[in-house]
């Protein structure tokens, strides 16, 4: 009983600092969010007159960097999505072609993949705007799509095929002997078992891109393209930011991650394999 | 329902040769069992004949059709994997059904084939359970019902009960062996359970080392085994088997004259190896003495590991035993059932 108690102790003693580390600044944009203007610096941790008047003027675009509120979250939504729909597409279809079908160079793209992560984002940066103004990408969504892709397909690929390969190989070779081909294979037997990973990775690629800036602020930079991540950043521009509005935002925008996180958070734990082989 | 000939077959892992030559006929509506130990290559030529391993060299045919070059889905083969390998997102009556969604038949005919075979296999209550919500032997029976659905020419099992405990396995063999006296349908079965392979099997082959020791009929590989190591491998407890001398139409070894069959060819003074089976002995008569150190009683029978020499030998009677360890037994070994076997090549004399 004692040595149960203590070990929950130890556990205690890390998981409350870890806590308050990951939560006190996400109550500090809270903080500033529900508070008035003059006593947002205040340092209260609860303001004398709390108020939801910040998030009205978010919403109404009443606020000179918040005029293209509304369009510009479509633009987080609309960028994030087709990201995630594209990468999960293409992670999906090497995953399955490198470790269930074992094509010919599977190794070779795999290396690739990994090797990509050894150069950082930043540096691809200018590399990736010029290649963009060649295709006449720039300022239209779909060069922040394709940007955002190229470095979410990499890791998507990663994990899709170490999930692959813990499906087990008799389900396949069972499929083609009852007379799958490999289209039939991937759409009945590969994809309804692989559910659980691709949410996960759809997830992360969609995350990822929401919360972006570096790529966006380079490659869009018109008020009506840009996502609200980098409509954020336009905030600090002035020298006297609308701290108390910059944060109301923030919080909107941090959100929709979170409603996304915690809808498919039971996909982000396996399950849906048992009872194919014997363990 | 088809036969199936293997012709030469021969097999590479890389540099590594694990089928040597192999050939083998099996006729429409046999039930062939293959068994060895492991890594003989039994489950590797099982494989090659459901097209999921190449071929390196001879020749397989199906119903006299070469499939070398034909794939797995064009054979017209089922399969039971021994980790059943159900599609675990499909319900029972949709894993059954599978194979003939993949051939877009009509929902009614698919529905009557499962309803059948579910029928034949007890699994009608289970139809719309997943495969996670079954026990082990129901959905063995489900891997058996998903490939009596297909019809197919030929059943291939590979180590099928492997994964059941002992109890449920002796059933499952039984379900087994009722199923195809019903449907006749050509069978090759994989084991290394020699109890399986002597129970179920029409003949069966003895793998080893890539290649096949002996083929026959069940009791003709227990009474004759053609080598040592059929005759261990087959029989339990295994043969006994040690060195001796032919000399006076009797093997002097372990200090004793043990006799042999009648009409035996053996040159005077040659060392051969002298095999009588647990069961073949007479006790408490003969003039061979040896000292009990273990005694297992089973219940209808009696198991004795009887030191004779420097040999122990295993001793199974009918019945009840009052021997105790430390005690003194006279055996007479039942000459119509000894073996001798060369000392070299291990092939029966």
């Amino acid at each position: 009983m004692n040595r149960r108690l203590l070990s929950e102790a130890k556990l205690w003693l890390v998981a409350i600092p870890v806590l308050l580390w990951t939560l006190i600044p996400i109550y500090h944009i809270f903080l500033f969010s529900i508070s008035t203007k003059d006593s947002a610096f205040s340092g209260r941790l609860w303001p004398e007159h709390p108020t939801l008047r910040n998030f009205g003027t978010v919403f109404k675009q009443e606020h000179f960097y918040l005029h293209h509120f509304w369009n510009q979250i479509w633009n987080s939504l609309w960028i994030a999505v087709a990201a995630g729909a594209i990468t999960l597409a293409i992670a999906t279809c090497a995953a399955f072609s490198i470790s269930r079908l074992r094509v010919r160079g599977g190794r070779t793209v795999m290396n690739a993949a990994l090797f990509t992560y050894f150069i950082p984002a930043a540096f691809l940066a200018v590399p990736m705007y010029k290649a963009m103004g060649t295709y006449g990408l720039l300022n239209s969504r779909w060069s922040l799509v394709l940007a955002m892709v190229t470095i979410a397909a990499p890791y998507a690929i990663w994990v899709l095929k170490q999930a692959s390969d813990k499906l087990p190989w008799e389900l396949d070779e069972a499929a083609r002997i009852d007379g799958a081909t490999p289209m039939q294979l991937f759409r009945l037997v590969y994809l309804p078992l692989m559910v659980p990973s691709l949410v996960a990775i759809f997830t992360y690629a969609l995350l990822l891109t929401w919360n972006e800036y570096l790529y966006a602020f380079l490659l869009l930079s018109h008020e009506n393209t840009i996502p609200l991540a980098v409509g954020l950043g336009h905030f600090l521009a002035s020298d006297d930011s609308p701290w108390e509005i910059l944060m109301a935002t923030a919080l909107v925008y941090g959100l929709p991650p979170a409603a996304i996180y915690y809808a498919f958070r039971r996909y982000m734990v396996g399950g849906l394999t048992s009872g194919a082989v014997k363990a | 329902m088809a036969s199936v000939a293997f012709s030469k077959i021969e097999k590479n892992f890389g540099s590594t040769k694990v089928l040597h030559g192999i050939s083998l006929e099996i006729a429409d509506g046999e039930f062939m069992v293959l068994v060895g130990p492991s890594g003989c290559g039994k489950s590797t030529l099982l494989r090659m004949l459901a097209g999921l391993e190449d071929i390196t060299g001879g020749e397989i045919a199906i119903d006299g059709r070469v499939v070398n070059d034909v794939d797995s889905k064009d054979r017209d083969i089922a399969m039971v994997f021994q980790s059943y390998a159900l599609y675990p997102h499909l319900t029972v009556g949709d894993n059954m059904g599978f194979s003939l969604r993949l051939r877009s038949e009509k929902k009614e005919l698919i529905q009557n084939r499962v309803e059948q075979a579910a029928k034949i296999l007890n699994l009608g209550p289970y139809l719309h359970r997943f495969p996670r919500e079954l026990s082990g032997g129901q959905r063995q029976r489900v891997a058996m019902g998903r490939a009596i659905v297909r019809d197919p020419k030929v059943f291939l099992f590979d180590e099928p009960l492997s994964n059941l405990d002992a109890k449920l396995r002796v059933a499952m063999r039984a379900e087994i062996k009722a199923l195809h006296q019903r449907l006749k349908t050509t069978t090759v079965y994989v084991t290394h359970d020699q109890v399986e392979a002597m129970t179920m099997a029409d003949r069966i082959a003895v793998m080893n080392d890539g290649r096949i020791e002996q083929l026959g009929r069940p009791l003709e590989l227990y009474d004759r085994p053609a080598n040592l190591f059929v005759a261990q491998f087959i029989g339990s407890p295994a043969m006994n088997v040690f060195d001796g001398i032919y000399k006076n139409n009797s093997v002097e070894a372990l200090g004793a004259h043990w006799p042999v069959p009648s009409g035996t060819s053996v040159q005077e003074g040659q060392s051969v190896k002298y095999g009588i089976r647990p069961v073949h002995f007479d006790l408490g008569t003969g003039g061979i003495t040896g000292e009990v150190v273990v005694v297992e009683p089973m219940g209808s029978e009696t198991e004795l590991v009887v030191k004779v020499g420097d040999q122990s030998l295993v001793i199974v009677t009918h019945g009840r035993s009052s021997a105790g360890p430390g005690d003194k037994l006279s055996l007479a070994p039942n000459a119509k059932h000894a073996h001798l076997f060369d000392v070299a090549s291990g092939l029966r004399l």
